[in-house]
């Protein structure tokens, strides 16, 4: 493997006297997909959290592209091209679909030394971006509120694609989708890591882990449970390491 | 339905409050004696400067999700500084500039300070030491009145400066200056909030604020410059209400806090945030206006007029929710 693209060194996250992650470490490679699974509560969620800027580590070590990082806020994280998509969306469905998609990068030209949003440069680059990933939506001008669970879904996917980064990281992203508008974001997903980009993605169907992922994490109760390469085993195997049978290739990150 | 009938529909939904505005001055105009003329919709548009510029602070805090409560008492404050500095009866020090043109930027320049402060007080303790704004504005509301009545003794200040009061005097186009500065504060704030990427960010983050503080948009800087423009802009609206006055009293403005909330909710802002814009709020002020003027002429008592101004916000709530439901259907 050449340099990792992001290695977790015993991360640690307490809440007061709970621990929620007791000394999670891996290692992940550019263009690599790692699915990340476990029970609910398992520490899933606060992990993702905790790469993406959301939360700081009770302690721990994280290096991102050979360089120890932690971001402090999401927009360092984003910075550093970390993108995340979250279970609950993250799209302000009191404005439009073009807002959504440029949400804290507008582009803007300066009109008497002020900055003015660029409403029809927006406009273009979204319809395009929506264009090539197949989504389709009435207009973009109309209000987020008004669209369908797999239409803003699909908003929050494509802007992910679009932005790219380095690493992503989505939680859940398919929690409502249709069969088909799943298949295309797993697909997506293969786009974006053929591209070289890192994605962990959380789930918790199984089928998806094994359909998308190079290599499957398992955390169980805030450490890892297993790690091994999607290949190399099966759905009843993983299954019994997040319910705690066994533990396979769990170790310090290499 | 199609598309042309959807979109007129959708303008008229998203411009009701005018269209409110137009029906309301024509029923008046048809119906009350003497209020068709241009010289008692100058006054309208006038009567409304003072309210209009104060209500523009407070929707900018509203849409971004918050509330200012502080708005009335912090023009109050603006307007017995500017009295005190220069009117030269009463409590007043009459405080002299040479070239006395010179006293209008410095008079408003201490408006928008003295706003502007409290501004970033409120802002501090609600945005980064995350206390309820519902509390600390209407602490805010007590103590700056407070102060006003501490700084002054109860007494007033009268005759301001003939360089600043020249503002309230000279007319163009049969409008006072007073009236054309409201106008252009309105203009520029709608530009601000339709046109620029703070303006979009504020209602982003009255929409969803985790949402934005995911996106990597800086909430806290956007919210605390929120409520410091709110203040600076109260402060303006203090300043205007000197020169009107051509001073201060301790008293003030009282009760322009609840008219400033009826034309904000009857413009079309939502108090949960994020839904809004300034044009409705201007025509919710000069509405509010309009209904006064009707009274006025009509000989009403005064007194009605609070009755029909509450009556009038439950009205726009209503309308509101009816709005929601076309919304709806139209989607």
């Amino acid at each position: 493997m050449s340099e990792p693209l992001l290695v977790l060194d015993d991360i640690r996250k307490n809440y007061g006297a709970i621990e929620a992650l007791k000394g999670v470490s891996f290692s992940m490679a550019k263009g690599e997909v790692i699915a990340l699974l476990g029970d609910n509560g398992a520490g899933k969620s606060t992990l993702v959290k905790i790469i993406s800027g959301g939360l700081e580590p009770t302690s721990g070590k994280m290096l991102f592209e050979g360089k120890e990082f932690l971001a402090h806020t999401p927009a360092e994280a984003k910075a550093a091209g970390i993108e995340t998509v979250y279970q609950d969306l993250s799209l302000c469905t009191n404005v439009d679909v073009v807002a959504n998609f440029f949400m804290g990068r507008e582009i803007t030209r300066k009109v008497l030394g002020v900055p003015v949003l660029d409403e029809r440069a927006m406009e273009d680059v979204v319809a395009k971006a929506l264009a090539d990933a197949g989504t389709r939506i009435p207009s973009l001008r109309t209000n987020v509120e008004h669209l369908s669970g797999g239409q803003r879904q699909a908003i929050e996917l494509n802007r992910f694609v679009h932005w790219g980064g380095k690493l992503v990281l989505l939680d859940e992203p398919f929690a409502a989708l249709g069969v088909d508008q799943t298949r295309r974001g797993l697909e997506m997903i293969r786009k974006v890591a053929a591209q070289g980009i890192g994605v962990i993605i959380i789930t918790h169907i199984m089928q998806q882990a094994f359909q998308v992922a190079d290599r499957i994490v398992v955390i169980r109760q805030g450490v890892v449970a297993g790690d091994v390469e999607t290949r190399k085993t099966s759905p009843d195997q993983v299954i019994s390491m997040i319910t705690g049978e066994t533990h396979v290739g769990a170790g310090p990150a290499g | 339905m199609n598309p042309r009938t959807r979109r007129i529909l959708e303008f008229v939904l998203d411009n009701l409050v005018w269209f409110m505005l137009l029906f309301v001055l024509a029923i008046f105009s048809a119906f009350v004696p003497n209020y068709f003329q241009l010289g008692i919709f100058a006054n309208i548009i006038e009567a409304s400067s003072v309210l209009g510029v104060m209500s523009i602070g407070l929707a900018l805090v509203i849409i971004a999700g918050h509330m200012d409560l502080s708005v009335e008492s912090v023009a109050a404050l603006a307007a017995m500084a500017v009295g005190i500095l220069f009117c030269s009866a009463g409590i007043g020090y009459g405080y002299q500039i040479h070239p006395e043109w010179l006293m209008v930027p410095v008079s408003i320049a201490v408006a928008l300070a003295v706003g502007g402060i409290i501004g970033l007080f409120n802002g501090y303790l609600i945005v980064k030491a995350k206390m309820n704004a519902f509390i600390i504005t209407l602490a805010s509301y007590i103590w700056v009145r407070g102060l006003v009545l501490a700084i002054s003794g109860g007494r007033s200040a009268q005759d301001l400066a003939p360089a600043i009061r020249w503002f309230g005097i000279q007319r163009l186009l049969g409008l006072p200056l007073t009236a054309w500065i409201a106008i252009g504060c309105f203009v520029v704030f709608s530009l601000i909030m339709a046109k620029t990427p703070f303006g979009r960010h504020l209602v982003m983050i009255g929409g969803n604020e985790t949402a934005t503080f995911r996106a990597g948009i800086r909430v806290t800087r956007n919210l605390i410059l929120a409520f410091v423009l709110a203040g600076a802009i109260a402060g303006l609206s203090g300043w205007l209400l000197a020169v009107r006055t051509s001073g201060a009293t301790a008293n003030l403005g009282i009760g322009l806090l609840f008219n400033a909330f009826a034309a904000v909710v009857i413009g079309g802002v939502s108090l949960k945030g994020g839904v809004g814009s300034l044009p409705g709020v201007y025509a919710g002020v000069l509405l509010l206006s309009a209904i006064n003027t009707a009274i006025n002429l009509m000989g009403l008592p005064a007194n009605f007029t609070q009755v029909i101004h509450g009556l009038l916000v439950l009205a726009a709530v209503m309308l509101d929710t009816f709005k929601q439901t076309i919304r709806q259907r139209l989607a």
